[in-house]
Order: C-alpha cells, then structure tokens, then sequence
C-alpha cells in the first residue's frame, strides 16, 4: 500500500521517532533546499559546535503544528548561514537587511514544516501551521511545556550547517 | 504585463515576482500587497483607472485576511473581474483547494515550486483570460 493511502490521522511516537519519518524528514529538507535555494544538502551527525556556543549569534525560526498534531517545527543556523539563505532565495542586495534574513529563514521554516505534513495526506488535512516565529539571540534554548519528543536531525550544505528539530507535544504511545 | 502578488512575508514576494521573470514573463508593473485587505485597497484604486491586471498571486495563511477571504471579497465586490487568481501556499491538502477553488481560484501552486512550474501553471492562464 502507498504512503498516501494510508489514512494515517495522526501519528503514535512511534511513527514520529521512526526510520520512514525520518526519511520524510531529509526529503522535504532536501527538496526545499535544491528548489528554493539551488543547494544541495547532506545530512550529517549532530554538530560538534566549532566555537564557544555562548558566543554564536544564532537565528531559529519556528512554525507550530495545531489540529491533528500539536507541536512546532524548529530551524536553527548561525547568522552566516542565515544570511546566505536569504541571498540565495532572493538573490538582491536587500537580502542582507536584518529584517529580510528573519523573513526568508521563517519562510524556509513554513515550506520545511508544510512539505513535511504534506507527506502525510491524511494527517495533512486535519494538521494546520502557524506563521514563523524567528528568534535571534545567544545560547537560548526553547523549551515545551508539556511532554513531547523530538526528531532532531543536522545537515550540510555550502559551508555551513542547519539543524532542524520537530517536536511533537502529548504523542500518543504505541 | 501587471501582476498583484499578495503574500505577508515581503521576501517570498520576491521570491515569487523572481520567479515569473525567470518563467519569461514580461512583467511591465508588479503591485505588491501584504495581506487580502491592502490587496483589496490596490483593486478598488485599480477599478478608477485604465490600467488594467493581468494575475493576481496570493498567499493563503496571512494576517488580518487571509487569501481565500480576499478572493470572496473580491468577487463580492466585482473587483477584477475576469483576472485570474492563482494560489501560492504550503498548506496542499484537498480542503484548501477545494476552498480556494470555491473562492473563484483558478490555479494553485505549492512551495516550494520551480520557476518552470510556475510558468506551466499560469501561461494556460494568461491565454485563456
């Protein structure tokens, strides 16, 4: 049976943590990057930081999930890399304006968290996306209220890396 | 030719008017808008003059009105009538085509897309207009 006939509304924390899930994963952040932004990307292990984390200006963006699965799709780069995002999404010098880079890194957000429920037909339909939340700043960490698991998975591309987290609050257990 | 391209984040707006002029479209004006309700405001300015729209490209999720409630308020108002508009959103699920298409929608395009997709979906357009 294909993925997209399975009637699959919502997902256990089973399925979120899976090996398929994760492969949905690395498909939409491929497919968004190659599309969007002319790179290719390579996931990698988890990120040694290169340098003193509390010393890194870093950009995260975040869409929530809401409906038939509540959580948050989380983007995180340094600076650098957020702004070599937004050059190769607008490709004008407007994109090195502080207000232009949180734009386009938001917007990277939307299409990764989107592209990501629209592997799940089923479960797209009743899940829906908040706009992006870009957050700026020095060694922050974002925390859930209430249990979640996460997927975290850590990409290349040009010279720099891109960590992405999905969370998925009150998973339902298997 | 004039597109109106109705989206809140100014750079997918951008992105957007970048990739109708790689698709070769020749843009002559393009009228940006950051939401349904200044999207609103440009069409009821438009209708006083004798320039005219060719597309109308608009985001879904936006602030203070969103896409489809500019769509029905556009054709509630007769605002350019005839001048097709084409979705561009990530939500791609069946309930927000089917709404958008009640809301007079004749195309739909979902991030991320290609400039060759956006040309294949809005040439049948600007010709059948």
């Amino acid at each position: 049976m294909s993925e997209s006939m399975v009637a699959l509304k919502s997902l256990s924390a089973e399925d979120f943590l899976s090996a398929k899930n994760m492969e949905r994963v690395d498909d939409t952040v491929a497919e968004v990057f190659s599309m969007m932004l002319g790179f290719d990307v390579e996931s990698i292990p988890a990120a040694v930081p290169t340098a003193n984390p509390g010393e890194m200006n870093e950009r995260t963006a975040i869409v929530g999930f809401s409906g038939s699965m509540r959580g948050s799709c989380e983007v995180r780069v340094d600076f650098l890399a957020a702004k070599d995002i937004c050059v190769a999404m607008i490709g004008d010098a407007s994109a090195e304006e502080e207000d232009s880079i949180s734009d386009a890194l938001g917007e990277l957000c939307n299409m990764l968290a989107g592209g990501w429920k629209n592997r799940l037909p089923s479960f797209s339909a009743e899940c829906s996306l908040s706009p992006p939340t870009v957050i700026s700043g020095r060694d922050y960490r974002v925390h859930m209220s209430t249990p979640s698991v996460r997927l975290v998975r850590t990409y290349r591309f040009g010279e720099h890396t891109f960590h992405l987290t999905l969370h998925q609050e009150d998973p339902i257990t298997a | 030719m004039r597109a109106l391209i109705v989206d809140d984040s100014a750079v997918m707006r951008k992105v957007i008017e970048r990739a109708l002029r790689q698709a070769g479209l020749d843009l002559s004006e393009v009228l940006h808008a950051s939401n349904g309700e200044e999207a609103l405001e440009i069409l009821r300015t438009e209708a006083g003059s004798s320039l005219r729209l060719d597309i109308i490209f608009s985001d879904i999720n936006m602030p203070v009105m969103d896409g489809i409630q500019f769509l029905k308020q556009r054709k509630a108002e007769g605002l350019a009538e005839g001048v097709p508009a084409v979705m561009i959103t990530t939500e791609g699920s069946k309930a927000f085509v089917m709404d958008a298409i009640a809301a007079d929608a004749k195309g739909f395009i979902c991030k991320p897309f290609t400039g060759d997709q956006v040309k294949e979906r809005v040439l049948p357009l600007l010709r059948s207009a």
